[in-house]
């Protein structure tokens, strides 16, 4: 149990210290934002700056006092979250490319596959399932779904 | 004023071509909410030059479109409690205590309350607005840049029932929102702030990417370490119907959550989302004695569903009052009036009568079909839990980059989507709550773009934050909210000695 | 911020063909979401060119929100710069924020511009017990006491309702910075303020204020244009009547990706050229409150490049 606090406080310390930089991180780009002139007193700086000020002390306040509901995934959640959102994006990036039929179904596939089907019903289902969700967003709902190199 | 023009209405609505018109423009709404890819406005969009083409006379029209409005505030609840995706603005806060609820097992539960509540909240909201619409809509107009900065400080403060066991992270939850706000072109002074030179990211993040993101990506990945962990089973029910003594429950909890969703709809400057966020946040304050609140309380679940429903409704006294849009959704309609040569204005109401009153009776016979039309069917969406994980996750995927992609056709807006799904799941993995964080966004531009014009206004005077009535009264509004339960709470713990 | 103008935006209808190469497949992009001004543009002009039979299939709209049209001329001139079936919306307002640097990397020479389908103009209005009743009137009292006069517009500081009252305080010698300007959300939000007394001057457009001056709920000071409008407004004098030349038209267009081909350009034209006069074309158009513009081709990009250097120099002149 003590090993489980201790780990649980680093979590929570790390993240309390991500905020922080984050905040001073938004507070000097906020700080700095371009503009001719405002016709308020306040601008589109002192929104920005106030919240930054803000969050900064929230951090503080969160390194002081680690919580208690932190978690994080093991090696194996690492590796699949990881695996899912790589093949999510990748795809994503190159659906303009591929065409959101192929996309989507290796997307869709991998997903499946990834929740426990087999290889096979993973890409029939893949298959099944991008084709269903680009008939009725595409042709029925009148919608433009990248063509791709099917050109459909 | 006479109420012939009601009597008139229903005559209209009661035709068997427009009878028939509501109930395919329910149906429509209804699936059209449920996707998040397409929301009311986009439905209507669609169907007014179809509609207008076909021959359709101006009432049978608005009848048309008004049903599918409607039936889109009943459908955007089923993917939101079924999948944590939802289906439009209005349905964010349903999915905070309906989805626990659909993974408690009782989806046909969660379903058919938030169809009862939205019935509730639409019936109170029309019968308001049959009586009200003239008086309420001098609401509207009373309503300057610092009354709406003060109705976010009112706003902000029922958010004080938020805070729960880890207040810090609460906060930094609600000001992450906040911040997020920020990104886009700022709307007074038209500075780019955080846009980094991404056209996508002008207009600043869109409530649907950030919603989507935040709940159903995160929500795919804490699955995916379930699954990894074999902790993720299926589920095996979706419960039953609701009792009687249930729907007794929830009775004042919609009640109360109708008055404040109607009143915050009828202005113009605000939305199905404020209304329900605002309406959750004050009945979370009111009755969440046992913190129940978020994890599958029926009462968290019908607030938030009567007041979206009741703010539809009053976003068309602006409309029909005076002759302005009270949404996005009735300035289309506003838009499809024009295509028959009536102009929108403050006299639609006396030169207007008889659309003006089928609309409204058609309100009144649009919700009923809408309850009749959804109990039966809840038990068949609720159905579709019950398939394996690896048809339906795949499935809850496809809708979120579906519903960012038809929105803005562009491939970064989702990798924008995912981008927020990742932190939302980091965030979640550290014990935040998504709710603060959707509240501080809801509120934020508001908040902030008000503010800032009252004080252009007012040339740099913040005393114009407290120069009318009704801003004052908000102001003590404001603080009662946030002494009342603290005092409250002081009183019932004075006296130790007497039972409880 | 999205501005629904919901007027004005019901743009307008569209074209009709000739013998030249007509695009197998039309599309029309909209830079916004569906409802807004661009949606209605490229929605009509669809309806009324398939209505016409003057293109075999329906023309799809296809929705890319963001920056207020400047992701959709990225996406035309980066991605789909040859493609002779694909029209996207444009308005005043695009060359406006070309004008000021801010629809992304491209300028007003990125695409080639088709033409104008129609507009709406610029008018001012104050409450309708104002004790003021024309231009001259509030010239005078504005710049006496600019901060007596709250201005409602629906847009940001640089946006085209704040450059209509820059224009004005211009003429009153008051800097435009100084006015007390509220950026509030469309049309609607600012005749709402000005009937609230929030404001006590409103900057719009024609079609969107028409009505309440109608009913007495505001009054309409002055048409931004330089002949008097007909219709509704026969009764409401210009700014070039009351002795200032100001004008301030609303214009709403189309335009093509850069390499379209000069055959398909023309045909686009050419077709819009033939539908401008039909009357059923003229009846939509003005069932939208919208007013005949009719310049096509050339003389459209030669207006639009000209308004360009007219947007420049006024953002330059009012310290943007």
């Amino acid at each position: 149990m003590p090993e489980l606090a201790k780990g649980q406080r680093r979590i929570s310390r790390l993240a309390a210290f991500f905020l922080m930089i984050f905040a001073i991180l938004y507070g000097y780009l906020g700080g700095t934002v371009e503009y001719s002139f405002s016709s308020d007193p306040i601008g589109p700086r002192g929104f920005p700056v106030a919240l930054a000020i803000v969050l900064f002390g929230l951090s503080v306040w969160y390194f002081a006092q680690p919580g208690q509901s932190e978690s994080w995934p093991d090696r194996d959640g690492q590796i699949a979250a990881i695996t899912l959102l790589a093949l999510c994006s990748a795809c994503i990036l190159g659906m303009n490319f591929l065409g959101f039929l192929p996309a989507m179904t290796i997307i869709l596939g991998g997903i499946a596959r990834l929740f426990g089907a087999s290889w096979p019903m993973a890409a029939l289902s893949g298959l099944a399932q991008a084709a269903i969700w680009w008939a009725l967003f595409g042709p029925l709902l009148g919608g433009h779904l990248p063509k791709g190199l099917l050109g459909i | 004023m006479s109420f012939d023009f009601l009597w008139q209405g229903f005559g209209v609505a009661l035709m068997p071509q427009n009878l028939l018109i509501a109930l395919i423009g329910c149906f429509l709404g209804t699936v059209i909410g449920c996707l998040p890819a397409i929301g009311p406005i986009n439905g209507i969009a669609l169907l007014l030059p179809i509609a207008y083409t076909a021959g359709l006379p101006p009432e049978s029209t608005l009848i048309l479109l008004a049903s599918i409005y409607y039936g889109a505030e009943y459908g955007g609840r089923i993917s939101s409690i079924l999948l944590n995706v939802p289906g439009d603005a209005g349905a964010v806060m349903t999915a905070i205590d309906g989805y626990p609820m659909a993974r408690n097992g009782e989806a046909v539960k969660a379903l058919a309350i938030s169809g009862i509540s939205s019935f509730y909240g639409g019936m109170i909201a029309v019968v308001a607005m049959t009586f009200l619409a003239v008086p309420l809509s001098l609401l509207a107009i009373k309503f300057g840049p610092a009354e709406y900065f003060v109705l976010m400080v009112f706003a902000f403060a029922t958010l004080g029932s938020m805070v729960g066991a880890e207040p810090v992270k609460t906060l930094i939850g609600c000001v992450l929102g906040l911040m997020l706000t920020t990104i886009g072109i700022d709307a007074t002074s038209g500075a780019y702030r955080f846009t980094f030179d991404q056209p996508e990211l002008h207009d600043g993040i869109e409530f649907i990417i950030l919603v989507i993101g935040l709940f159903s990506i995160s929500e795919v990945l804490l699955m995916l370490e379930h699954k990894m962990k074999g902790t993720l089973k299926p589920l095996a029910v979706t419960g039953s119907y609701p009792s009687w003594s249930e729907i007794r429950y929830i009775w004042w909890p919609s009640f109360r959550a109708t008055v404040i969703g109607f009143i915050i709809g009828v202005l113009p400057g605000t939305g199905a989302s404020v209304a329900s966020a605002v309406s959750y946040t004050t009945e979370k304050r009111i009755s969440d004695r046992e913190s129940t609140f978020g994890k599958g309380d029926i009462r968290g679940l019908a607030a938030p569903e009567a007041a979206n429903n009741a703010a539809a409704t009053g976003a068309f006294v602006p409309m029909l009052a005076l002759g302005v849009p009270g949404s996005g959704t009735t300035a289309v309609m506003l838009g499809a009036l024009m295509l028959y040569n009536i102009q929108p204005g403050p006299q639609l109401f006396v030169e207007q009568s008889k659309l003006v009153g089928g609309l409204i009776a058609s309100m009144y016979v649009g919700n009923i079909i809408l309850l009749v039309m959804n109990l039966p069917l809840v038990q068949l969406f609720a159905r579709m839990l019950l398939m394996p994980n690896w048809i339906l996750i795949p499935a809850i995927t496809a809708l979120s980059i579906l519903g960012v992609y038809t929105a803005y056709s562009s491939v970064m807006s989702v990798m924008i989507m995912f981008g927020i799904g990742i932190v939302g799941y980091i965030l979640r993995k550290l014990g935040f709550d998504m709710a603060p964080i959707i509240l501080g966004f809801v509120l934020g531009k508001v908040m902030e773009v008000n503010l800032r014009n009252a004080l252009a206004i007012s040339g740099g005077e913040y005393s114009i934050l407290f120069a009318s009535p009704l801003s004052i009264t908000l102001w003590v509004m404001a603080a009662m909210v946030v002494i009342l339960p603290w005092w409250r709470r002081r009183k019932r713990a004075a006296p130790p000695g007497l039972p409880g | 911020m999205r501005t629904i103008h919901y007027i004005a935006a019901l743009a307008f209808a569209g074209f009709a063909s000739s013998a030249m190469a007509q695009p197998a497949k039309t599309e029309c992009i909209a830079g916004a979401k569906p409802g807004g001004g661009f949606d209605l543009t490229c929605r009509l002009a669809g309806n009324a060119l398939h209505a016409a039979k003057l293109i075999k299939d329906p023309m799809s709209v296809t929705y890319m929100e963001g920056g207020v049209g400047a992701i959709a001329y990225n996406h035309i001139v980066g991605t789909r710069p040859g493609d002779a079936g694909v029209v996207v919306a444009a308005s005043s307002g695009s060359a406006l924020l070309i004008a000021q640097g801010k629809f992304g990397k491209h300028d007003e020479n990125a695409v080639r511009w088709l033409g104008a389908l129609g507009t709406d103009y610029g008018v001012l209005a104050v409450a309708a017990d104002s004790p003021i009743k024309d231009l001259k009137d509030l010239i005078a009292a504005f710049g006496k006491d600019p901060g007596a006069f709250p201005v409602g517009g629906g847009g940001a500081v640089g946006s085209q309702d704040w450059m209509k009252m820059a224009m004005i305080a211009k003429e009153a010698k008051v800097d435009p910075k100084k006015m007390r300007y509220a950026a509030l959300e469309g049309g609607g939000a600012v005749t709402n303020a000005l009937q609230g007394g929030h404001v006590k001057i409103a900057s719009g457009d024609a079609s969107e204020m028409i009505a309440l001056h109608q009913d007495k709920k505001l009054r309409i000071l002055a048409v931004m244009s330089e002949k008097r409008l007909p219709g509704r407004f026969q009764d409401i004098p210009t700014t070039f009547e009351q002795g200032y030349s100001i004008d301030w038209p609303i214009w709403r267009g189309l335009y093509v990706g850069p390499k379209v081909s000069d055959a398909d350009y023309n045909w686009w034209v050419d077709t819009l050229r033939k539908l401008s006069k039909t009357p059923e074309f003229q009846k939509e158009r003005e069932a939208r409150g919208l007013f005949a513009f009719d310049l096509l081709g050339s003389d459209y990009d030669k207006r639009v490049k000209a308004d360009v250097v007219r947007f420049k120099a006024l953002a330059k002149e009012a310290g943007l």
